[in-house]
């Protein structure tokens, strides 16, 4: 509810931006020639339509369809840098053309297609015992396109695709900024600047602290959004948010973990990334051995001693 | 060195030049006027809703009309929607005379590339001055907090640019009957020295929507000199199907 009101439009959309379109509609390239069939829409971005598209059968990709040729652009090359700097894994931006549709030009580009669903989605369906796994593999990402000298920006559970035993991968880059740079996209909910944590200099920080908020707004959305509205902007800080944070047992085991994101404390990506391996796996060890036992078994065993002394009493009695 | 003017109001004017004849002097005077209309209750009316559109058309910029609780993002986005804008139409007439191509999209996609590269180092790096304008009447008092944090909230985004950014803040009516406007803030760049910012103004029933921008004007004219290469500008600007939207999150 509340991505939807970080998300919303302020004001009247056009219709051509409404209207989405038909499955089967063909994208045929001015430049380069390729066709593509469109076979149905799998998002709104902030500024065009993401459909899922194929070439032939079984063979598909995401295409961004875009109003402004400048501004989807400037996605385009922030997809092909990244694909330059990250070296070593498949790339993501595989044709970028014009097409003619209804007598209108627009532009688009043609993405890896990246099956999942949303994090909080994933969450409700498979248990938030995901959450070890699925955080680290989010920080490992991370850490590669910090490394990069990337800054992802716009972190929100939309925006984090769970596949298959909880892979991640991020989607829609266009928010992303070079580090050092002003963060060109975000969510106010999940923004260090709202939470007076920090500035809006594009940073590896300011996406762990837009991190340590996902999974405050993941498992405890509620209370968080209630937070929201009955803070006056004055009193938004960090502070308010662990008390969230450590009345929540199902944050338990990253609570130290989330208020070093929320507070700018981590030295590196990669150092948040072995410390929530390790905030998760101290969680998983077997608890100490007297405490595993339960009640009736130490019960039963008590009423055992008991009853074989009082046998051998009687026994050696007689 | 670009100029924007945001005026934040919730109605029509009603005293003295018209504001969409004084955004038009802003406009020629390389200024572009924004205007966020905040309703929070009821609706604007036919007259004021006409008159903020007129105003941004007027004054080369973009309109909206919000609630307070969208008041932030909306000041943000119209912002940086407008930088964006009056770069890409400075590069558009280059373009043009240059190349003889309609715009950046007529480019091929690897050309493309390039001087939207360039246009983004722009936008990040360019000086920005924006002076907010805010109407002051009777019946924006309950909005004014949501405008005080609206204006810290854009300075913070501001602080992060590479580029100079600064921000001054104007309210009207005056307190007298002869001054139409007042200065609440000067040129600033940092939100925390912007301090509180509407704590005793005392609430007056008339909107001289118009004279106030045209001494906002006069502010702009006499601290930041004449207009360099923005002037390049001949056309209001509609920037795609974009301009009359605000759209997610992004910021300046």
């Amino acid at each position: 509810m509340l991505l939807a009101a970080g998300r919303a439009r302020c004001g009247v959309t056009t219709s051509s931006e409404k209207e989405t379109l038909a499955r089967g509609t063909e994208i045929r390239g001015k430049w380069n020639g390729k066709v593509y069939r469109l076979e149905r829409l799998l998002g709104l971005g902030s500024n065009g339509q993401v459909y899922l598209a194929s070439t032939g059968p079984r063979v598909i990709f995401a295409i961004k369809i875009g109003h402004e040729a400048a501004e989807l652009q400037g996605e385009v090359n922030i997809l092909a840098s990244l694909d330059r700097s990250e070296k070593g894994r498949q790339p993501f931006l595989l044709d970028v053309d014009d097409a003619v549709i209804d007598g209108r030009k627009i532009p688009f580009y043609v993405m890896r297609y990246v099956p999942g669903v949303p994090l909080k989605a994933y969450l409700k369906e498979h248990g938030s015992h995901w959450m070890g796994v699925i955080g680290y593999r989010l920080l490992e990402r991370l850490s590669h396109l910090h490394e990069a000298g990337w800054v992802f920006g716009d972190i929100k559970s939309d925006n984090i695709l769970v596949g298959e035993y909880g892979r991640v991968e991020l989607v829609d880059y266009g928010g992303a900024s070079a580090i050092g740079r002003s963060v060109r996209q975000f969510t106010e909910i999940y923004d260090r600047g709202y939470w007076s944590a920090g500035s809006r200099v594009a940073d590896p920080a300011y996406d762990l602290f837009a991190v340590g908020l996902l999974w405050l707004h993941a498992l405890d959305g509620k209370r968080l959004v209630q937070l929201t509205r009955t803070l006056i902007p004055q009193n938004r800080h960090p502070r308010e948010l662990m008390k969230l944070v450590r009345s929540n047992p199902k944050l338990q085991p990253v609570e130290g973990w989330i208020e070093k994101a929320l507070t700018g404390q981590f030295a590196s990506t990669r150092e948040s990334t072995k410390e929530w391996r390790e905030a998760v796996r101290i969680s998983q060890r077997p608890k100490p051995a007297d405490d595993r036992v339960p009640g009736w078994m130490a019960g039963l065993l008590g009423a055992a001693i008991v009853l074989s002394t009082t046998l051998a009493a009687v026994w050696l009695l007689d | 060195m670009m100029k924007q003017i945001l005026l934040i109001t919730d109605g029509g004017s009603n005293v003295g030049e018209s504001p969409v004849t004084a955004a038009a002097q802003a406009y020629a005077e390389g200024i572009t006027v924004n205007v966020a209309g905040v309703v929070d209750e009821g609706t604007i009316g036919e007259y004021g809703a006409t008159e903020i559109a007129d105003i941004a058309r007027a004054g080369g910029g973009i309109s909206q009309i919000v609630t307070s609780r969208q008041l932030s993002k909306t000041v943000q986005m119209m912002t940086r929607q407008t930088v964006a804008g009056t770069i890409r139409q400075a590069v558009n007439q280059e373009l043009r005379q240059l190349f003889g191509v309609n715009d950046v999209g007529a480019l091929p996609p690897p050309k493309r590339g390039e001087v939207v590269k360039v246009m983004e180092e722009m936008e990040e790096t360019m000086s920005l001055s924006v002076a907010l304008l805010i109407d002051a009447s009777a019946s924006m008092k309950p909005k004014l907090h949501a405008v005080e944090e609206a204006i810290r909230d854009l300075t913070l985004s501001l602080q992060a640019r590479t580029g100079r950014s600064q921000v001054s803040v104007f309210h009207f009516p005056g307190d007298s009957q002869y001054s139409y406007c007042v200065m609440d803030a000067g040129w600033h760049s940092n939100a925390s020295n912007l301090g509180s910012l509407f704590g005793k103004i005392r609430m007056r029933g008339t909107t001289p929507t118009g004279p106030a921008l045209l001494q906002v004007v006069d502010y702009i004219r006499e601290t930041c000199g004449k207009i360099g290469k923005i002037e390049l500008m001949d056309e209001p600007h509609a920037s795609g199907g974009g301009s009359s939207e605000v759209r997610s999150d992004n910021v300046v």
